[in-house]
C-alpha cells in the first residue's frame, strides 16, 4: 500500500462519513418541515432561515443535557448499545457506491470507500448486527417498556431481514455479481426496477421495517411503550440512536437506489449528483409514508412479514430463475 | 507478518471472549461474548480468503441465531444465580473430557508430518478461492448429496418445531 492509496482512502472515508453526519440534521429538518406541511402546519421556522438551524440547535441542546444513568441499568451494555447502533450503520455506508470513477491528479479513483466483492452480504451482515444496538439498549435499561420495545424489534427485524435479503437475490441473479458497484454499472441502459418491480416493492417495505420507521415503528410505539427501546436514554446516547436511525435510512435508500433505481446513472448531470437527487427523493418518500400510514398492530406486522412478504419474495425469486433459464 | 499479527489479535479476542462465555455469570453477557467469538472467527475466515463464509458466519450466526438466543434469554430473564460449576460427578467428568481433548490436541500437534519436519506447505490457492461462485459450484456438484441431506434435516427440524409449538391447540 503506497502513500497515495492511503491518502485516497482517508479522504474518502472522511468525505462519506462527513456527508452522513452532516446529512442527518438536514434529513431531520426535512422530515419536520415535510411532516408539518402534510399536517397543515408550518414546521420549524424560528432558528435560521426556514428553520434550517433548528436541528443544529437541538443537537447542541442534547450535548448540554445531563447524561442520566438508570441505577438498575447494566452499565457496560447500556454504554455499548448506542455505539453498536451507530457503528453498524456507518459501516454499512462504506460499500455503497455513489458514482463511477473520476480521474484526479492522474489517478483513477472509484467513488466508494471500498469495493469488496461480497458488498451485499457485508451490508446484510452490518444491518443484522444493527439489531443488537436496539435489543441491548432495551434490555440494559432494565425497565419494562424498553425491554418490550427491544424484544419487539428483535423479532421484527429478523423476520423482515429474510424477505429483504431474498428480494435482492433477483438482482444478483441478473447481474451475476454480489458487488454493488458492478450492479450499479450494469444498469446504464435499464434500471432493474423494470424487470424486478415486485422485488423492489418487497425491498422497500422490508427496509422501512428494518429501520424501525413508521408504520413499522413498533419498537418505539409511544402510545403504548412511552418511547420503546430508548425510553431510558438521555443526552448524547439518545442522540446516537437518533443518528443511527437516520444513517440507516440513508443506507437502505442507497441500496435501493443502487440495486433498483439505476445507481448513479442519469442524463446530463454527473453521477454523484444524480445519486444525491435520488437519495433525497427516496428519503422524502419515507417521510411521506410516516405522514400517511397509521402504525400496524404487532400481530399484523409479524403475519404480514411471514405470510405475505416472504412467500412473495420467494415467488419472485422462482419466477426470475425460470425467466433467466428460458432466456438463457 | 501483518497477517500473523492480525491472526494473533483475532485469535486472542476469540479465546478471551470464549473464556468469558464460560465464566461469566450473567447469561446476556455470555451471549454477547459468544457474538464476539463468532465475529472474530469471521475475521479469521477473511484472513483465509474465505470472505463468503465469513459473511455467512456474521449474518447467520451472529446476526440471526444469537439474536434469537438473546430473545429467549431476555424473555426468561434468568438471574445470574446459578452456580458456576455443578458439583460432584458432572465436575469430574467435565475435567476428564477436557483433559482427554487437550492431550489429544497436543499429541496431534507434536506428530511429525509425513514429509519430515513441521507442517506441510500450504497448496497454492486457485484465483477465485472462497468466492461465492466457486463455493456454489463445489456445493452443487461435488458436495450435492451432503448439501441436500442437510437441507432435508433442516426441514425435519422445522416441521418438528411447528408440531411442538402447535401441540397446545390439540
Amino acid at each position: 500500500m503506497d502513500l497515495a492509496t492511503l491518502i485516497e482512502a482517508v479522504v474518502k472515508v472522511h468525505v462519506v462519513l462527513g456527508f452522513v453526519l452532516l446529512g442527518v440534521p438536514l434529513i431531520v429538518w426535512m422530515e419536520r418541515k415535510v411532516l408539518g406541511h402534510m399536517q397543515d402546519r408550518i414546521g420549524p421556522q424560528r432558528v435560521g432561515p426556514y428553520g434550517l438551524l433548528q436541528t443544529i440547535a437541538d443537537g447542541i441542546k442534547l450535548f448540554m443535557k445531563e447524561d442520566i444513568l438508570p441505577t438498575q441499568a447494566d452499565k457496560v451494555v447500556y454504554f455499548l448499545a448506542p455505539g453498536i447502533a451507530v457503528v453498524t450503520a456507518l459501516a454499512a455506508m462504506t460499500v455503497i457506491p455513489f458514482g463511477d470513477t473520476v480521474t484526479l491528479f492522474g489517478r483513477e479513483i472509484p467513488l466508494r470507500i471500498t469495493d469488496v466483492n461480497i458488498a451485499i452480504l457485508f451490508l446484510l451482515g452490518a444491518t443484522s448486527m444493527g439489531v443488537y444496538g436496539i435489543v441491548l439498549g432495551g434490555w440494559a435499561s432494565n425497565s419494562k417498556y424498553p425491554l418490550l420495545g427491544g424484544l419487539r424489534s428483535s423479532a421484527q427485524m429478523i423476520s423482515y431481514e429474510l424477505a429483504q435479503g431474498i428480494s435482492l437475490i433477483g438482482v444478483i441473479m441478473i447481474t451475476g455479481s454480489l458487488s454493488l458497484s458492478e450492479i450499479g454499472r450494469q444498469q446504464e441502459k435499464l434500471w432493474f426496477i423494470v424487470p424486478q418491480f415486485f422485488a423492489f416493492v418487497i425491498y422497500v417495505v422490508c427496509s422501512v421495517a428494518e429501520t424501525n420507521r413508521a408504520p413499522f415503528d413498533l419498537a418505539e410505539a409511544e402510545t403504548e411503550l412511552v418511547a420503546g427501546f430508548h425510553t431510558e436514554f438521555s443526552s448524547m446516547k439518545f442522540a446516537l440512536y437518533f443518528l443511527a436511525e437516520y444513517a440507516n435510512m440513508m443506507v437502505v435508500s442507497g441500496v435501493a437506489i443502487t440495486c433498483f433505481l439505476g445507481a448513479w446513472h442519469g442524463p446530463l448531470l454527473p453521477g454523484p449528483l444524480w445519486f444525491l437527487i435520488k437519495l433525497t427523493c427516496f428519503l422524502f418518500f419515507y417521510i411521506w409514508l410516516r405522514a400517511t400510514f397509521p402504525r400496524l398492530r404487532y400481530d399484523q406486522l409479524m403475519a404480514f412479514g411471514w405470510k405475505v412478504l416472504l412467500p412473495a419474495s420467494l415467488l419472485n425469486l422462482a419466477a426470475t430463475a425460470i425467466v433467466l433459464t428460458v432466456m438463457g | 507478518m501483518f497477517e500473523t499479527l492480525l491472526f494473533g489479535m483475532l485469535a486472542g479476542i476469540a479465546i478471551g471472549c470464549a473464556l468469558g462465555v464460560v465464566f461469566h455469570r450473567n447469561p446476556v453477557h455470555c451471549a454477547l461474548l459468544l457474538v464476539g467469538v463468532l465475529i472474530s472467527v469471521a475475521g479469521i475466515f477473511i484472513l483465509l480468503h474465505a470472505q463468503f463464509v465469513a459473511a455467512l458466519q456474521v449474518i447467520v450466526y451472529a446476526g440471526a441465531i444469537m439474536v434469537l438466543f438473546l430473545f429467549v434469554v431476555m424473555l426468561l430473564n434468568i438471574k445470574g444465580e446459578t452456580p458456576l460449576l455443578t458439583p460432584g460427578a458432572a465436575k469430574f467428568f467435565g475435567f476428564l473430557f477436557a483433559l482427554i481433548v487437550f492431550v489429544e490436541l497436543i499429541w496431534t500437534a507434536v506428530q511429525p508430518s509425513p514429509e519430515g519436519q513441521g507442517m506441510p506447505d500450504a497448496a497454492p490457492l486457485p484465483a477465485d478461492f472462497g468466492s461465492p461462485a466457486a463455493l456454489g459450484r463445489v456445493l452443487y456438484t461435488v458436495w450435492l448429496y451432503p448439501f441436500e441431506i442437510t437441507s432435508i434435516l433442516l426441514l425435519v427440524a422445522v416441521v418438528g418445531a411447528v408440531v411442538l409449538a402447535k401441540r397446545k391447540f390439540f
